[in-house]
C-alpha cells in the first residue's frame, strides 16, 4: 500500500481485507463460517459515505460527493464484533470482511487470516507497483527539451 | 380561465417510452460491464455530475437512458437519495491521492516533476475506420519503467506558498459533520465556499465549460494557467466501530488549479475537484472560481450566476419542463395577445366625429 508508512492508514489489515481480491475474500470466509456459529448480524446493506476535501486556495473543506459503499457490522457469541465496508455494492464482500475482522479479533482461524492478509497485501503493492512503473513511463524529461 | 382536464394520453405517453426503449433493446449485465469498460470518461463524467461514486451503477444509468446524460444524471440523483448515509469519510488532503497524472502548464521544473499520465492531449485525432471494416483496433502496450512513479506528489501550491507567489490558506479545519453541506442545506448567496466547492463538483462539464471558456475568451476578469492539474485515486477512510481506521477502497477524483498574476503582489488561484477524472469540467470550474471574487453582478463568471446556471439536474429538467403542455397558459397569453390587438384595432378606427371632420 502506498502511504502506509506515513502513518496514515493504522489498520494495514482492515485496509487489505477491505481491497483483498473479491472472489478470495469470499472463498476464506465461507471456510471459516462454521466456526463462527450463533453469530448475529447487526447491519448488513449498502449506504453512503460522503467524502470531504481540502481545496487548495484558502483551505477550506467541502464535500467532492457521495460514494456508494456496502457494509456489514457482526457480533460473535462472545461479544467480539465484526465490521466490514467496502466500495461498491457488494453486501456478500462486505459480510466477508466483517466475518474476517470477527474471527481475526477473536483468535479464530487467526493463522489462516493473517496469511491471507499477508497474501493480499503482496499482491496489492505488487500492483501498485506495477501501476506505477507504468505511469513514470509518461513522466517528461524536460532536460531533453 | 379554468383548467382543462382532458384524456387520452394515457396509450400514447405509455408507447411513446416503449418505442425510446426499443432503441435500445434488452438492457442485462453483460451489457452495462462493457460500458463501464468501454466507456470510463463518460461514466466518470456522469458519476462527477450526479455526485455519486458507484461505476457499475453509472454505467447503468447510462444503459437505460440511451446514453442521455441529464436522464442518467436524474436515475442516479433519485437513486441516491433511497440510500442511506453511513458515515463522512476523513477529509481528503489534495497532495494524498494515489497519482495517475500531474501536470502544470505555468512551471516547467515543478516538484516531482511532470507526469502525463494517461492522455489523449498529444495524439492524433484519426477516426480508426478500419474497426468499421472488421479490423479490431489494438492500442500498443505501454512500456513501464524499470522504476515505479511515486505514489504521490507534493502540492505546487504549497511550494508556491513557501516561495512567498501565493497566499497561505486562511480556513481552519472545522469537524466533518459541520461541513456545510447543499444536498442538506439550500445554496445562498453570497455562498459558502465549501457550498461553491461543493457545487462546482457536481456541476455540469458542459455549462462550466461554456461559461468558463466565456472567460477564457475575455469576458472574465483573469485570463486562466494551468498552475497544477492532478488525476488521483484517493482513499475513503472510513471509521471502525472500534474506532480503528481504514479505507474502504480508492476513487477515482481530479483536482485543478489555474492561476492568474493579476493579483496584489502575488499569484491569484481558483480551484475545483470532482469524483472521477474529468479534466475540462475541473479547468473550466476553477477559471470560473479564478474570476468569481468582484464579479460583476450578472457576468457569467459571477458566482450566483454560474452555480445556479451549472447544476444539471435543475437546469436540464426547467428545459424540458417547457415540452410539457402549456395550453391553458399559453391560451391565457394568446388571449391577451388577441385583446391587445384587437383594442389596438379599435383605437385605429376613426371615430363618427373623426369622420364627419374630415
Amino acid at each position: 500500500m502506498f502511504d502506509r508508512n506515513g502513518g496514515e492508514m493504522p489498520s494495514d489489515d482492515l485496509t487489505t481485507l477491505a481491497r483483498a481480491d473479491a472472489a478470495r475474500l469470499k472463498l476464506l470466509a465461507e471456510e471459516i463460517l462454521p466456526r463462527l456459529r450463533d453469530m448475529e448480524v447487526l447491519k448488513s446493506g449498502t449506504g453512503l459515505v460522503m467524502l470531504p476535501m481540502r481545496d487548495t486556495v484558502q483551505g477550506v473543506e467541502f464535500h467532492l460527493g457521495e460514494v456508494l459503499v456496502a457494509e456489514a457490522h457482526v457480533r460473535l457469541p462472545s461479544g467480539t464484533e465484526g465490521y466490514g465496508m467496502v466500495t461498491g455494492r457488494d453486501i456478500e464482500r462486505a459480510m466477508a470482511m466483517a466475518l474476517l475482522d470477527a474471527a481475526l479479533s477473536d483468535g479464530i482461524a487467526a493463522d489462516r487470516i493473517r496469511a491471507f492478509i499477508e497474501a493480499e497485501t503482496q499482491a496489492q503493492q505488487a500492483e501498485d507497483i506495477a501501476t506505477l512503473r507504468r505511469i513514470e513511463a509518461t513522466r517528461v524529461d524536460m532536460e531533453t527539451f | 380561465m379554468a383548467y382543462v382536464a382532458t384524456r387520452g394520453g394515457e396509450r400514447a405517453i405509455e408507447q411513446s417510452e416503449r418505442l425510446y426503449r426499443a432503441q435500445m433493446g434488452r438492457i442485462n449485465v453483460a451489457r452495462v460491464a462493457e460500458i463501464e469498460a468501454a466507456l470510463p470518461a463518460l461514466v466518470d463524467r456522469v458519476m462527477g455530475e450526479a455526485s455519486l461514486y458507484a461505476p457499475d451503477l453509472a454505467a447503468l444509468a447510462l444503459a437505460q437512458s440511451g446514453g442521455d446524460l441529464y436522464e442518467a444524471l436524474l436515475l442516479l440523483r433519485a437513486w441516491r437519495t433511497t440510500q442511506p448515509r453511513l458515515q463522512i469519510a476523513e477529509v481528503v488532503a489534495p497532495d494524498a491521492g494515489f497519482t495517475h497524472r500531474r501536470i502544470s502548464a505555468a512551471f516547467k521544473d515543478i516538484p516531482g516533476g511532470q507526469i502525463l499520465g494517461p492522455t489523449l492531449d498529444y495524439a492524433h485525432r484519426l477516426l480508426a475506420t478500419e474497426v468499421l471494416e472488421d479490423q479490431p483496433y489494438q492500442p500498443a502496450e505501454v512500456e513501464p519503467s524499470a522504476k515505479p512513479a511515486p505514489a504521490t506528489h507534493p502540492s505546487l501550491a504549497e511550494w508556491q506558498r513557501a516561495q512567498g507567489l501565493v497566499t497561505a490558506p486562511e480556513a481552519a479545519p472545522v469537524p466533518r459533520d459541520e461541513i456545510p453541506d447543499l444536498t442538506r442545506e439550500p445554496l445562498l448567496f453570497p455562498a459558502k465556499r465549501a457550498h461553491t466547492l461543493q457545487s462546482l463538483a457536481r456541476a455540469d462539464t458542459g455549462g462550466t465549460l461554456a461559461l468558463g471558456y466565456s472567460a477564457m475568451r475575455g469576458y472574465g476578469n483573469s485570463h486562466p494557467t494551468v498552475n497544477e492539474l492532478r488525476l488521483s485515486e484517493v482513499e475513503v477512510m472510513v471509521a471502525h466501530p472500534d474506532g480503528r481506521r481504514f479505507s474502504a477502497g480508492r476513487v477515482k477524483t481530479s483536482q485543478a488549479e489555474v492561476v492568474t498574476t493579476k493579483g496584489k503582489g502575488e499569484l491569484r488561484l481558483g480551484f475545483t475537484a470532482t469524483l472521477g477524472w474529468n479534466e475540462v469540467k475541473c479547468i473550466s470550474a476553477a477559471t470560473l472560481d479564478l474570476n468569481a471574487p468582484g464579479a460583476e453582478k450578472n457576468s457569467p463568471v459571477e458566482e450566483e450566476f454560474f452555480l445556479y446556471h451549472t447544476e444539471p439536474v435543475e437546469s436540464s429538467g426547467f428545459c424540458i419542463h417547457f415540452k410539457l403542455p402549456h395550453y391553458v397558459t399559453f391560451q391565457s397569453s394568446l388571449d391577451n395577445l388577441r385583446a391587445a390587438k384587437s383594442a389596438k384595432a379599435e383605437q385605429a378606427q376613426p371615430t363618427d366625429k373623426e369622420e364627419e371632420t374630415a
